[in-house]
């Protein structure tokens, strides 16, 4: 049983634009980096967003445990998002008026979990990933790496099945690229998580376990 | 999200946007300000208007026995203080004059009332005891005239064929609206006796109507219509529903005004608040909010200040309303609060529906 897989997958923006994907069908291996390549305008992004149920293919389903959820209401699919998808955007997308802790635990406002058990895990998370000193920081205050590493630790917070990233080292130095992907690596292999990162980085698409060329 | 959550989420949001917490905190108190201090000074106008035209003496329907036919009977008097209109019911007789017995013919004369009914329903038992057959109460006024200096002796009907005595056996003042009655002196009507005038006071002014027409039916079919006349509150009544219905229309007026533009001036701040956050709610729709998370968050994060807004303007326009006299009552002040936050909760319902309904995707993804 795959965690994340799609079927015969098409997507039109508007009903007269160009399909995108072919009737894709793909099954994301648990415990791995899949990365989404392609050229620009082939639609990594896209695919991403479809499999975080953003988005709603104009055929075909995703599935999720073998459980089609493209059809599925947006109530259920902001559930399904909040406890079981993890999202980490290119720029971050931290909440440049909160703290680095509050903006860690925010996923766990909308998948219900209490606050303290929230705020442990949280602590937890950024020790592993070394920010933990930056807690009550602004994301003003800290570097770029520091920054997405934030952000893996909010996609992690509630221990999704999938997390899903889009470009997620664009704007690091290639240390702090390294960094990020060093986590998302292990943490795959150590959770069975599936990870899918659109990119178009060379030096991510040799990280990754799997390649899914569009 | 919890209720709990969603309060300490709104509460962060809210601090963290300040100028708009602080503008909805400002509209809405200047809302309330504006009301309180310009449609609270009608309500509380129109307070005052309506106490005066309730009052009992506004209240008071009086039938007069014009020929002094005797038609006024005791049964006519009882039966009226039976309806449920009816407030009290007492009759009174002409006014007679009488003397001081001690001093005798140079006495100063003072008034005199046969009631007939509960005399108590005319007049507060200030010394004494209320009077039986033969005895009367003296007003405290009419004490100095009579030459007493407390309310015992006797007093007698002046210029009476056949001496008619009355001890005295205490002291009252009169009931509002009988206030004619203070110069003088009351007692029991004589069992069966008749009187002229038959006051009636009623629950309400605009029961008016109803009570005269119940009223004069217990006289039945009069061989002659002029026997009897009637002062009605008929017309204050109406004078009442005219004021009222007059400062009531041009106070919904200035308070719907000065709502719609409050709400208008809410929506247009929390709307350029979404603008300048959309990335904000973009991003918390891709990590799972719902629509409706979205906007109970923004309803209540707008609701945050405004809430704070309304308290300092009720105080605020309170603060006008004492300044200038005209106090509104506390219930207009509250309702004022109410409507306030109930349209700054309102008005933000459609800045809030648009950006739970955006397209997550293609916030996050402009730049």
């Amino acid at each position: 049983m795959s965690i994340l897989s799609v079927r015969d997958l098409g997507f039109k923006y508007t009903k007269d634009s160009e399909e995108l994907f072919d009737g894709l069908s793909f099954q994301f291996a648990p415990g791995k980096v899949t990365a989404l390549t392609g050229p620009s305008g082939r639609g990594k992004s896209t695919l991403l967003y479809v499999l975080g149920l953003m988005l709603t293919p104009s055929r075909g389903e995703v599935f999720l445990h073998d459980q089609p959820q493209s059809s599925t209401p947006d109530a259920v699919r902001s559930k399904v998002r909040a406890d079981q998808l993890g999202f980490v955007f290119q720029d971050s997308s931290l909440d440049p008026s909160r703290t680095i802790i509050d903006s860690v635990i925010e996923p766990t406002l909308y998948a219900g979990v209490d606050r303290k058990i929230a705020m442990a895990r949280a602590e937890q998370l950024l020790e592993e990933l070394g920010v933990a000193a930056r807690s009550d920081h602004k994301p003003g205050q800290i570097s770029g790496g520091q920054a997405q590493r934030v952000a893996v630790a909010r996609a992690l917070i509630n221990n999704p099945a999938v997390i899903l990233a889009d470009e997620p080292t664009g704007n690091l130095d290639p240390t702090n690229a390294a960094g990020v992907l060093d986590i998302l690596s292990k943490d795959a292999g150590t959770q069975q998580r599936t990870v899918v990162i659109a990119t178009h980085d060379p030096y991510v698409i040799s990280r990754a376990d799997e390649v899914l060329a569009l | 999200m919890t209720l709990k959550m969603l309060l300490r989420e709104a509460l962060a949001t809210a601090w963290a946007s300040k100028v708009p917490s602080a503008l909805v905190c400002l509209i809405t108190a200047a809302m309330c300000i504006m009301t309180i201090s310009t449609v609270g000074r009608t309500a509380a106008a129109e307070e005052q208007v309506a106490q005066r035209i309730d009052s009992s003496g506004a209240r008071q329907l009086v039938v007069t026995d014009k020929k002094a036919d005797g038609l006024i009977s005791e049964s006519i008097i009882s039966m009226a203080s039976n309806f449920s209109v009816i407030e009290r019911s007492v009759g009174l007789g002409s006014p007679t004059d009488v003397k001081n017995l001690a001093i005798g013919e140079g006495a100063t004369p003072v008034p005199a009332w046969a009631v007939i009914g509960d005399i108590g329903s005319v007049a507060q038992l200030e010394a004494g005891r209320y009077p039986g057959p033969g005895e009367a109460l003296v007003s405290t006024q009419a004490l100095r005239k009579l030459g007493m200096q407390y309310p015992v002796g006797a007093v007698r009907i002046a210029n009476a064929d056949i001496p008619v005595d009355f001890a005295i056996v205490g002291s009252y003042t009169p009931r509002d609206p009988f206030t004619d009655l203070d110069q003088g002196v009351i007692y029991e009507a004589q069992s069966g006796s008749s009187a002229t005038n038959l006051h009636l006071i009623l629950n309400d002014a605009s029961q008016a109507a109803v009570a005269q027409g119940s009223v004069l039916s217990l006289f039945g079919q009069l061989a002659d219509p002029e026997a009897i006349s009637v002062r009605s509150p008929l017309q204050m009544a109406k004078l009442h529903d005219e004021i009222v219905g007059d400062l009531g229309s041009f106070g919904k007026s200035l308070l719907y005004g000065a709502l719609g533009i409050g709400s208008l001036l809410v929506a247009v701040v929390v709307f350029a608040d979404i603008l300048v956050r959309r990335k904000d709610l973009g991003r918390r729709r891709a990590l799972g909010a719902t629509r409706s998370d979205i906007v109970t968050l923004m309803l209540i994060r707008t609701l945050i200040p405004a809430v704070a807004g309304a308290l300092v303007g009720m105080l605020g326009g309170l603060g006008i309303a004492v300044s200038t006299g005209s106090v509104p009552p506390f219930a207009f002040c509250l309702g004022i609060v109410i409507l306030a936050l109930l349209s700054a909760g309102a008005s933000s319902l459609v800045p809030a529906a648009y950006a739970a309904n955006a397209d997550p995707v293609k916030v996050l993804r402009t730049p």
